[in-house]
């Protein structure tokens, strides 16, 4: 069954300005956030939505989690219309937002995940070792009685995997979920991540960082202002249907895939500014180069 | 059920949490509530025992006015910063997702914001009645209903406040409005015959009004429910009519605000 399906799917945001904006400069307008975008994603599958800054990724997954409606088109999650049933979407969803600020600050981690915890109807019987869970998976079982107000950008970070994972959702969506994370600890939440595809949860992950996406995901959808450019599997998952159908030709069709991509994101990223373009030629020549070396070290 | 008072308990408990980490704003708020009461005292002292409006001494006057007036306007600013903080932090489209309905969430939380308010409101007519000696012959059963019609209608506020700050970030505007615009036609501090006869109609369409006279006739005149039957039945009216609109209005605004991505927009 296909979890999350986007047809055609239209998203503006129109800009009007300010009543009394003599003083100011802004101008009334519209920005096209997504243009008839259309994607499926299965159980079980993770995906990652990679692009530049915006392109349109945080809007798709804030269409998923029914924070903002689509203008056109339509959304369905674990077959339900997130216009007409948007409870029962957000039932399915988890999200970790990128704001690292969307917490109670005055309360400890685990009150604050208690607390989103019983707004998300996680039985109160359940809800002690859940947390415990959760929090150890994220690694802050020794932060746990710390106020958030405390955090650094990091502990948020891992709070907010914590938070969209509490209610075990069939759906989970990270927007930018490493950002603010160092190396040691940016492995560890990757293998969290893979672990969950394992556990049957869709997850979509939002990222402008090929090697993100390269090390997380087995399909990247590549958005660029508001359109999907490419609908790619890769490598990983092609690992995984080898591992159930012999291995054949995996390495050659990992440098393919990956060469496919890396052309795509020069092009991509060449139409944005110079500094950015040259951040991100490397990053993907880097990912590219660990992508097909991992995928022939699998055949 | 359950589920519903599991979730009124982690709100209760939050918002408690976060009082009581506040030590000094919890502290300040005694204080300005008493320093409040000695100036009412003072000011009834000061006009003389010869001035009683509606037949009753001025301070028990002053002191059920000023205590309900407060209470409503606490009540609307509780919820408008609780949405206002919310969308500061981040914390309102998070809560947006939850399993939980907009309508439920933001019930909830009222009734949390309202419990703060209320509790002043009982400290500060207690303290009047117990350190300044007001005088009461309170009908306690006129008092509870008058209570929970005020409280029905400190919500419909609230959620209409809401429903501004989502809507236009503007929700200050309504708070100004009650806190600033209405304290002269709502007779908190004097009887609305005293106005001009144009602005005394205009009081007669100030909810406040009902539910100040309400709470005067039950606990300060002894009145029975059948005996302010009228205004009893404009405060409920009030009561029903504003927390309609306001349920259906922050309907639209969260569902409008879904649409044009202005959730967070403060």
């Amino acid at each position: 069954m296909k979890q999350v399906v986007f047809e055609s799917v239209g998203k503006v945001f129109r800009h009007r300005p300010a009543l009394f904006n003599w003083v100011g400069r802004e101008r009334a307008g519209a920005t096209v956030a997504l243009k008839d975008v259309s994607f499926s994603v299965g159980e079980a599958e993770v995906v990652a939505l990679l692009g530049p800054n915006g392109s349109g990724k945080t809007t798709t997954l804030k269409l998923i989690s029914t924070m903002l409606l689509a203008d056109a088109g339509l959304v369905r999650v674990g077959g339900f219309d997130a216009l007409r049933n948007g409870s029962a979407v957000r039932r399915l969803v988890g999200i970790a937002v990128a704001n690292e600020r969307s917490f109670f600050p005055r309360l400890s981690a685990r009150e604050n995940l208690d607390f989103f915890a019983a707004l998300d109807e996680v039985p109160r019987g359940e809800r002690g070792r859940r947390l415990d869970e959760v929090l150890a998976e994220v690694g802050l079982e020794e932060q746990a009685d710390t106020l958030a107000m405390k955090f650094s950008s990091g502990m948020y970070q891992r709070l907010g995997l914590a938070r969209a994972l509490i209610k075990r959702p069939a759906v989970l969506l990270l927007d930018e979920p490493t950002r603010s994370l160092d190396a040691g600890a940016t492995a560890h939440f990757w293998n969290v991540v893979r672990g969950l595809g394992r556990r049957k949860t869709t997850v979509l992950v939002a990222t402008h960082n090929f090697a993100e996406a390269a090390a997380l995901a087995s399909r990247v959808l590549l958005v660029h202002r508001g359109e999907l450019l490419a609908d790619r599997q890769l490598p990983w998952g092609l690992a995984v249907e080898n591992e159930r159908g012999g291995r054949a030709s995996l390495g050659a069709r990992a440098a393919g895939v990956a060469e496919e991509l890396r052309a795509l994101y020069f092009r991509l990223t060449g139409e944005s500014d110079g500094g950015a373009t040259e951040r991100y030629k490397s990053e993907f020549e880097d990912a590219g180069e660990e992508l097909v070396r991992r995928a022939g070290a699998a055949s | 059920m359950t589920g519903l008072l599991d979730k009124l308990a982690v709100i209760l408990r939050r918002d408690l949490l976060t009082a009581l980490r506040h030590r000094s704003g919890f502290a300040i708020t005694l204080v300005g509530l008493f320093t409040e009461l000695t100036a009412f005292y003072y000011l009834s002292r000061a006009i003389g025992p010869g001035f009683r409006p509606d037949g009753m001494a001025y301070f028990p006057f002053l002191l059920v006015g000023t205590g309900l007036y407060t209470f409503f306007v606490m009540s609307a600013q509780a919820f408008l910063s609780a949405v206002q903080e919310a969308q500061q932090t981040g914390t309102l489209e998070v809560l947006m997702t939850t399993s939980t309905r907009p309508g439920e969430l933001i019930i909830l939380s009222a009734i949390s914001a309202f419990a703060g308010s209320l509790t002043n409101l009982l400290v500060y007519v207690f303290a009047g009645i117990a350190i300044f000696q007001a005088a009461v012959h309170a009908n306690v059963l006129s008092c509870v209903v008058v209570l929970i019609l005020s409280l029905a209608l400190a919500l419909g506020l609230g959620i209409i406040a809401a429903t501004f700050q989502v809507a236009f970030q503007k929700g200050s505007a309504l708070v100004w409005l009650l806190g600033s615009g209405l304290w002269l036609l709502s007779g908190a501090t004097f009887p609305i015959e005293s106005l001009p006869g144009p602005l005394v109609s205009l009081a007669r369409a100030v909810p406040f009004t009902y539910a100040i006279d309400g709470m005067r006739g039950a606990l300060l005149d002894g009145r029975s429910v059948a005996e302010m039957a009228a205004r009893v039945a404009m405060l409920a009216l009030f009561a029903v009519v504003l927390l309609a609109l306001g349920m259906v209005g922050l309907a639209l605004s969260l569902r409008r605000a879904r649409r044009f991505g202005t959730l967070s927009f403060y």
